[in-house]
């Protein structure tokens, strides 16, 4: 295992104290074990190597005759540092005053004042006064910087932070610094919107007010407001959030850095997307479907029309549960299905096995985020972080950038970090299974040239694959997408390649899923809300009725063919609309059309909940929940309530627990903690675990004693043969993906909406031409009797014969298509 | 008096050219240098105590020998951005004897065991990188560049990289930046170009005197270079006269002669009836001596001890004819204009200078402007990233320092002329503060009393 760094401890002298400080950390940390402070601006460890650009941080240290940055200066054994001699203290208020010859001091009037470092250091710090009395430089202000900043120039005090930001870490390369000296500024080339997946993380960064939250701005004083540290839910990065909380009101979203999660960053979705939770689009009422009209109806009523539409579907109901439902409301909510209404149908919307996520759900084969940094290698596999899993995204740049990861993609789509892999192979979209199978005998230095063009690959790019996994060192990290489960000999394939790199039981390597099912997928199935899997990965007993029944017959598939059929008649959708998911969308829009009762806990009249839902229970958001999640690591992390119950809604789980009651079950749930202990009980792997050890921070159930009740995945069953290549017959092969973009929450954000996709078709260069298409013309990409509308986007590294379509975008998504080979037409 | 190394035989047309060169004994220092190892180069390099002719005057054979030893790429790069004003001896070398340079750079990179290199030239020299340009390529067809150069199996490459006119490029890591690249912004120190320079690897980097004198080192021995001159300055400097001297021009002198041998002897002194007020030694960003200063030796330390520096050897002389004023102006306009914006003293420290010295000009100052421009100065000096704001401090803090009289006679004489007169002088810092507090009612400007 590469060893990641253990620095021994030195005594070190700081204003007359004695401190121990790890050797070589810098002067400005050491200083803070010896509770002294040592000012900084540009200093940021979270964007690398320090640049000493903003001289605030200039100390003595004996032996050497000019003042050093404290930023910049690794702290020795035995080295003697001053901070308040008469020489620091006259640089430090020179600095000071040399910063404000140009700041427009409008603090009053300044969304920073009030958290603002120049301010606190300017008092900590500065003379007091100024010796300046010429005129300030003047820029236009504030300007749009992009549609979610403002750049208010004249603030700005150059310390180059946003501007590192852009270049070392999002690597989106779009903020420099313009002009020289004292007529520099921040900008983008030609003044282009500074669009980007994190470009919010300058607000934070920001020690000034130069840049502003537009969503934010003039909304509140930091007098005004309060934090309430919770977990975001828009994916499965479930990153740690703070909620900047006004009147029962969120107004912004600031990251809680955890190394284990976040790195300390959020992207713009996290970040601007809590817009969602005040907009008028909300539903904050019970619904129900009266004459064909969704109305409004007092909780009573639809509380006793769910019930009784329940109890009448007993035995022919079933139950799908979206990626933001916590762990308690799937339990709560299986529970009720199996105990209650006897049935045994529920899935997620992941379209995946949960036989097969077993196998790959092991502990031993478990890597955490953090491991991505410090691998030797780490291969991408079927999955395109930015959007799938955002922040993971720049936690491999990070290893690649600052520690020299080895880095390697093996997609169909392009990828966003193709330019920082080391090998970025294609393979025909849904050609997983074969893909790994030659990836295997490439491992085994067998010839994999004829299995490589099965699926789509190139026989020497998967041998020198092989190569990069086998001689690039012990540490190897799999991500990979869990979609792909679905395709034949994924699992047998990975689980293969697990054991021949030797990844079980290694400390810093194994594999990570990005969860097919969304930001919980991984709590949803291990609370047990996954067809012929009870909580904790336990095997349903046999003796339920249904038992006779196979997963398949009991999963999301088969539920829209008993839907349709009239075998089921009622659906009970928790956080879920499928017309909005990746399932096929013509099936279930059938499906649910069929269904005699549609009940629905949701925030939006989505198109599945407005068309087909007979019941609507406002849902509640991520900020006004309790609960728990489970990242895709492992780690238990718990949602705090931020701010009240908005409108009407109720917490799921309440609702869950009367509709129970009134099916003549009781839950014996009266809080949300009870739930919690509840599920804590019946998972054998987290035994014993409690809310309070949970914490704010979180914990790996992997690295509890109580792991080794994680039961062991019986035999793998033989999976079905990876699909053909199909032979092509001037059709295109598809694939899809979701973009970040494409959710409910990002279309009804104000700030955001800018952002919603539109259907684009991704294709390679070649096959345009093939097809005279040019682009950004419009076309029509159709199969058997099906089609969508799109824009032609071409990328360069496509592989040839496939194209991409977005899923989430209702009528034109990728799902509406009935087919796995496509032709693209002009429209 | 005059003893030349480098500028002997520097007007002889054709000297540019291969064939002339090597009639001149060019390219036989290298033939005799790929005959020794390149630790013994390199022992040569430290026994002729050659300090750096670029300003900052660190011993040249020492930051060779600073490279890490491994079979790393490692880098050479020649600072051919001669931006100093007032200097202007490196374009006379590239332009009339190049192939001197390329020879050095090929010794220099065999004992650092760097393999490629560049000649980072100024985007104004235009004339001489077309001249290098043409050396060089005689240079590669002659086998002296190259994949194993002349049989000896080091081998070299060599780049002419023109600038974009910025003086920060000359700051040697804000070259390596342009040079990749990117902004030229100079990089924190350290890590030091001899550990991670350009891209990161090793890098040695020398101004073209420098690096055009290791042949003349090679031909005599380090021990026979280092008889001439002073004990820690040894060997010949070219320095550029300019200002108000009759004979303005680049002259080669044996380090440690008088300044008053250059001035007076070499470059004939101002105009007759003229007097000097002030002399920079080492370029503009020197700071200044005066006319009692002029028999201080030429050399690094005993201008050191004067108070100033040799910097890259340019002495400019401004006689009585000129206020002083009008020197500190252009020159700190200059660095102002040319400070790359990335530390803070740096980019407001010259900017509140010249406004300082325009209010001056212009009759809204006070005595205690100065006061508060020589602090400004002193806050400057020592806390920058790089030397850029210490070479405007420097100087103007040195003006200040000998002119006090001048510059308050300077101030008196504007403030008459605005009709304005010494009582609002004590009862405010300025004209602008005063018509503030006048505006706002206030009383006295708090910062003036």
């Amino acid at each position: 295992m590469m060893a990641r760094p253990e620095p021994k401890s030195i005594t070190f002298t700081i204003d007359g104290l004695e401190v121990e400080a790890p050797e070589n950390a810098m002067l400005v940390d050491a200083a803070k074990l010896g509770d002294i402070e040592i000012p900084v601006f540009c200093y940021e460890p979270k964007l690398g190597n320090p640049v000493g650009a903003c001289r605030m941080c200039l100390v003595e240290i004996e032996g050497i005759p000019k003042l050093q940055t404290g930023c910049s200066t690794p702290v020795k054994d035995g080295m003697v540092v001053h901070t308040q001699s008469e020489r620091v203290r006259t640089a430090q208020q020179a600095v000071v005053e040399f910063l404000l010859i140009n700041h427009p001091l409008d603090c009053p009037v300044c969304d920073k004042g009030g958290e603002c470092p120049l301010q606190d250091i300017t008092f900590g710090w500065g003379a007091g006064s100024s010796r300046f009395i010429e005129p300030k430089r003047h820029f236009v202000k504030p300007l749009e910087l992009s549609p979610l900043i403002a750049i208010d120039r004249e603030r700005c005090i150059l310390c180059y932070r946003c501007v590192r930001f852009s270049q070392e870490i999002a690597e989106d390369y779009q903020l420099v610094l313009l002009e020289r000296g004292a007529h520099s500024y921040v900008s983008t080339f030609d003044a282009h919107p500074y669009v980007a997946p994190f470009s919010g993380n300058i607000i934070e960064l920001c020690p000034v007010g130069a840049l502003t939250s537009r969503p934010y701005r003039f909304r509140a004083r930091p007098w005004d407001i309060e934090g309430a540290g919770s977990v975001c839910t828009f994916c499965p990065s479930q990153c740690n959030v703070t909620l900047t909380v006004r009147d029962e009101r969120v107004l912004r979203v600031l990251a809680r850095d955890h190394a284990e999660v976040d790195d300390g960053w959020l992207c713009d979705k996290g970040r601007f997307a809590y817009q969602s939770i005040h907009v008028d689009e909300r539903i904050t009422e019970p619904l129900v479907r009266d004459g064909g009209e969704l109305r409004a109806v007092p909780w009573e009523r639809a509380l006793q029309e769910a019930a009784s539409a329940l109890a009448r579907a007993r035995g022919k109901v079933a139950a799908l549960a979206g990626g933001q439902s916590t762990n308690e409301e799937a339990f709560l909510l299986a529970r009720l299905m199996r105990e209650g209404l006897g049935s045994e149908r529920i899935d997620t919307l992941a379209g995946v096995a949960p036989a097969k996520q077993h196998q790959l759900a092991r502990p031993d084969l478990q890597a955490k985020v953090s491991d991505l940094e410090f691998a030797d290698t780490v291969l991408v596999l079927g999955s395109e972080p930015v959007d799938d899993m955002p922040i993971v995204d720049l936690r491999i740049r990070k290893g690649v950038r600052r520690r020299r990861v080895k880095l390697a993609l093996a997609t169909s789509r392009p990828s966003s970090l193709d330019r920082n892999a080391r090998l970025a192979l294609r393979y025909s979209p849904g050609c997983e299974g074969a893909f790994l199978r030659a990836l295997a005998l490439a491992l085994a230095g067998e010839d994999c040239q004829t299995p490589a063009q099965a699926a789509g690959a190139e026989g020497e790019q998967v041998r020198q694959l092989a190569e990069l996994l086998r001689s690039g060192g012990s540490d190897v990290v799999i991500l990979y997408g869990e979609r792909m489960l679905a395709q034949g000999s994924a699992v047998e394939g990975l689980l293969r390649l697990a054991s021949m790199l030797e990844l079980s039981g290694r400390d810093g390597a194994g594999m990570l899923a990005v969860p097919a099912a969304g930001a919980n997928g991984r709590g949803l199935l291990e609370a047990g809300f996954a067809p012929g899997y009870g909580p904790g990965l336990q095997p349903r007993p046999t003796a339920s009725d249904q038992i006779d029944l196979t997963a398949a017959q009991l999963g999301a598939h088969a539920m829209a063919g008993g839907l349709s059929s009239g075998e089921l008649s009622a659906v009970y959708l928790l956080h879920a609309d499928p017309l909005e998911s990746a399932l096929p969308r013509a099936q279930w829009s059938h499906a649910l059309a069929q269904a005699s009762t549609v009940i629905a806990h949701a925030s939006f009249l989505t198109e599945g909940v407005r068309d087909h839902a007979t019941v609507v229970f406002p849902a509640q958001s991520y900020a006004e929940k309790e609960g728990t999640l489970v990242h895709p690591d492992g780690r238990l992390q718990r949602l705090r309530p931020a701010i009240g119950k908005q409108g009407q809604t109720r917490a799921e789980w309440s609702v869950i627990c009367e509709l129970a009651k009134r099916c003549g079950l009781d839950l014996g749930v009266l809080t949300g903690p009870m739930a919690s202990k509840q599920l804590f009980e019946a998972v054998p792997f987290y035994a014993a675990l409690t809310l309070e050890e949970i914490g704010g921070r979180g914990v790996r159930w992997q690295e509890r004693d109580a792991a080794a009740g994680f039961p062991e995945p019986p035999p793998l069953e033989a999976e079905e043969p990876p699909a053909a290549l199909p032979s092509p017959n001037g059709a295109l092969r598809l694939g899809s993906f979701r973009s970040i973009w494409a959710a409910t929450e990002v279309r009804v954000s104000p700030a955001l909406q800018f952002l919603h996709p539109t259907q684009r078709v991704e294709m390679a260069p070649a096959d345009a031409e093939r097809l005279g298409l040019a682009h950004g013309e419009t076309v029509r990409v159709s199969a058997n009797d099906s089609s969508v509308t799109a824009t032609v986007t071409l990328r360069d590294s496509t592989p040839a014969g496939s194209v991409f379509l977005e899923e989430g975008l209702g009528a034109h998504s990728a799902n509406a298509l009935a087919g796995a080979m496509v032709e693209v037409r002009k429209a | 008096m005059s003893t030349t190394l480098l500028l002997t035989n520097i007007d002889e047309p054709g000297l540019c050219t291969l064939p002339v060169y090597q009639r001149r004994g060019g390219y036989d220092s290298l033939r005799r240098a790929l005959a020794m190892t390149p630790e013994e180069v390199l022992h040569e390099l430290e026994a002729s105590g050659l300090r750096g002719r670029g300003g900052a005057g660190f011993q040249m054979g020492k930051k060779v020998s600073f490279l890490p030893k491994g079979s790393m790429d490692k880098y050479l790069v020649c600072n051919a951005d001669e931006s100093e004003p007032g200097t202007f001896k490196d374009r006379e070398l590239m332009q009339k004897t190049p192939h001197t340079l390329i020879e050095g750079i090929i010794i220099a990179s065999y004992a650092a065991g760097a393999n490629r290199s560049f000649i980072y030239i100024r985007g104004e020299y235009q004339l001489q990188a077309d001249i290098l340009d043409a050396a060089l390529r005689e240079a590669y067809d002659a086998g002296f560049v190259g994949e194993n150069i002349l049989g000896s199996g080091h081998s070299l490459s060599l780049v002419v990289h023109r600038g974009a006119g910025a003086y920060i490029c000359g700051e040697e890591t804000g070259l390596l930046d342009s040079l990749e690249g990117k902004r030229g912004n100079p990089r924190l120190k350290p890590p030091f170009p001899a550990n991670q320079g350009l891209y990161q690897g090793p890098t040695l980097i020398n101004n073209v005197e420098t690096l055009s004198t290791v042949p003349t080192i090679i031909r005599m021995g380090g021990e026979g270079y280092a008889k001439l001159g002073v004990q820690t300055s040894t060997g010949t400097k070219l320095v550029s006269v300019s200002g108000h001297v009759q004979r303005p021009g680049n002259y080669e002198i044996e380090l440690g002669i008088p300044a008053r041998e250059i001035i007076y002897g070499l470059a004939g002194g101002p105009t007759p009836g003229r007097q000097i007020k002030c002399w920079f030694p080492g370029g503009s960003s020197s700071p200044v001596l005066t006319a009692a200063d002029l028999d201080v030796p030429y050399d690094f330390d005993s201008l050191a001890k004067a108070g100033t520096m040799l910097g890259s050897g340019a002495i400019i002389v401004v006689d009585d004819s000129t206020p002083i004023i009008n020197v500190a102006l252009k020159v700190a306009r200059f660095y102002r204009h040319e400070s790359c914006g990335k530390c803070t003293p740096c980019r407001e420290g010259t900017n509140w200078t010249v406004k300082m010295l325009e209010r001056i000009d212009s009759g809204e100052a006070t005595p205690m402007d100065i006061e508060i421009m020589a602090s400004v100065q002193e806050h400057i000096i020592g806390n920058c990233l790089c030397v850029l704001g210490d070479a405007m401090a420097m100087p103007i803090g040195s003006m200040i320092a000998k002119f006090r009289e001048e510059f308050e006679a300077h101030i008196a004489a504007a403030r008459a002329r605005r009709g304005l007169g010494a009582d609002d002088a004590q009862a405010y810092s300025s004209a602008l503060a005063a018509q503030g507090a006048a505006a706002v009612g206030a009383g006295p400007y708090p910062g003036g009393s």
